[in-house]
């Protein structure tokens, strides 16, 4: 590509001959304000059908990374921005066209419930914590106690949003053909709620939860596939970018790690796996879990690099 | 639930059919990709992307690597690759089918878990030069070179196990 900076005469670091300006920071933390959506999503679900006591994992122990996970991507993202100190700026308005707007207001709203949600049962979890030296918390835990209905309530439509939102960040870009495809944001959502459901499976108090969440999970991984199949045929039946876009995915320079590590190792292997494990087969359900939660990180380290190297042809 | 045999010993194939089985994968190798099966060349693949990402310019100018970008090749896209992917996840079917996937690791009684793991990583890493000087490993050079009856496959295949059986003495008390 070098020529090109010969040819055009044009020497612009980071935008030409391609675009280099979102590294891993992005990627991170798309992989886990999904994650973190999912999480929270099955973690409402399940207050709301009053499962807490029989699904523990889901509604207590795999919601604690949630704040964690959240505070670290946002982290990334700020880490990631050309003027940190200027990031405050984004709440100085709202734009319904704009994804980057959605998606800071409903982080403003998500990340501060995620930590309630989890303080609510914070000393179920561990009953030696003693608030009795800071009373307030006190009166805190019986607030969060109270509305957690309502709080299960907002968590629903909001961890949807954040989980879409972050596929619909690329697919605005309509100067990236790669990115600029409908199904990038279904697919970041069923990928974030796939990876959620393995992280769940980790955290699962019984051999039901397990299998419960292997059977969500062998689900989303069938949409998903689908999803992908629907993503490829996109690209084929879209204008001429599109169809040279995807070459980079189907026999270029990235397919090895699309194909072989997120589709095979990533969605394939899995599922197989946790069918296996379903139908009664010793399988140590860590394997496919921690692949499904790999490969969800690869997938957005791909997409994030795949979109910046595709561009407009001229 | 399926009936799942506790006997972990008997959940092996009779190595004479895998062998025979190995054989004919050989042969459909040759037929649907027209070159042998390899192992180590999927490990150089890894490397030489790994390096390029790295260091590009010392990647594409050094002998070793230069050859994996000859024609505006990607490393990590040699079907080899794949077919390592392919071989991880048919073990793990596999081992599963059988109830074999658990974490241990074996080694003699005689000697520890730490010692065997050693071991096996300073066996593997002599592995990886010996198959790099001979341009090809046990499936690369020995096995892909006798299916198409090279002389080099089997020197490599009668040095291999000669090698092994010779060293074998020396280093017995690691298994006996």
């Amino acid at each position: 590509m070098k020529e090109e900076i010969f040819i055009s005469g044009r020497n612009i670091p980071h935008i030409d001959p391609h675009l280099s300006i979102w590294e891993f920071p992005i990627s991170l933390y798309l992989f886990l304000g999904g994650l973190s959506a999912g999480i929270l999503l099955f973690s409402a679900f399940t207050h709301l059908l009053n499962k807490d006591e029989e699904l523990k994992g889901t509604s207590k122990w795999a919601p604690l990374i949630v704040p964690f996970a959240l505070a670290i991507g946002l982290l990334a993202l700020i880490i990631d921005l050309g003027n940190p100190l200027y990031s405050w700026k984004l709440y100085t308005t709202i734009r319904l066209e704009s994804p980057m707007s959605w998606g800071a207001w409903v982080l403003l709203i998500v990340t501060p419930l995620s930590i309630l949600w989890v303080f609510s049962d914070l000393r179920k979890l561990f009953p030696k914590l003693d608030y009795t030296k800071l009373p307030f918390l006190f009166k805190v835990e019986d607030f969060c106690v109270k509305y957690k209905k309502q709080m299960a309530l907002a968590l629903i439509p909001l961890t949807i949003i954040l989980g879409i939102y972050t596929g619909i960040l690329l697919s605005a870009f309509n100067a990236r053909p790669l990115w600029n495809n409908a199904i990038l944001g279904p697919l970041f959502l069923v990928s974030g709620l796939s990876t959620a459901a393995a992280t769940i499976i980790l955290f699962a108090k019984s051999a039901h939860e397990r299998h419960l969440f292997s059977k969500i999970d062998v689900l989303l991984i069938v949409i998903e596939l689908g999803l992908i199949i629907h993503l490829i045929m996109g690209y084929y039946a879209g204008n001429e970018m599109q169809v040279e876009a995807v070459k980079i995915l189907v026999g270029g320079d990235l397919t090895t790690l699309f194909f072989g590590f997120f589709v095979a190792l990533g969605l394939l292997l899995p599922l197989v796996l946790e069918v296996f494990e379903l139908m009664g087969y010793k399988v140590p359900v860590v394997v496919p879990a921690i692949l499904i939660i790999v490969s969800g990180l690869i997938f957005r380290v791909l997409m994030v690099e795949a979109g910046q190297i595709t561009r407009i042809l001229y | 639930m399926m009936d799942i045999k506790s006997d972990k010993q008997h959940t092996y194939w009779n190595p004479y059919l895998g062998g025979f089985l190995l054989g004919l994968i050989l042969i459909m190798t040759f037929f649907l990709t027209g070159r042998g099966l390899g192992a180590s060349g999927a490990a150089k693949a890894i490397v030489t992307q790994t390096v390029h990402t790295v260091a590009p310019t010392h990647a594409e100018n050094n002998a070793y690597y230069a050859d994996q970008f000859l024609g505006g090749k990607v490393p990590i896209s040699n079907w080899l690759v794949f077919e390592v992917i392919g071989v991880v996840a048919g073990a793990f079917i596999s081992g599963s089918l059988s109830g074999r996937v658990f974490f241990r690791v074996q080694h003699s009684p005689k000697i520890t878990a730490r010692k065997r793991l050693w071991f096996a990583l300073l066996g593997g890493a002599l592995f990886g030069f010996g198959a790099q000087f001979a341009k090809g490993c046990t499936s690369g050079a020995a096995l892909s070179g006798m299916t198409v009856l090279s002389l080099g496959g089997y020197i490599a295949m009668l040095s291999i196990f000669g090698g092994a059986f010779l060293f074998a003495y020396f280093f017995r008390k690691l298994w006996l």
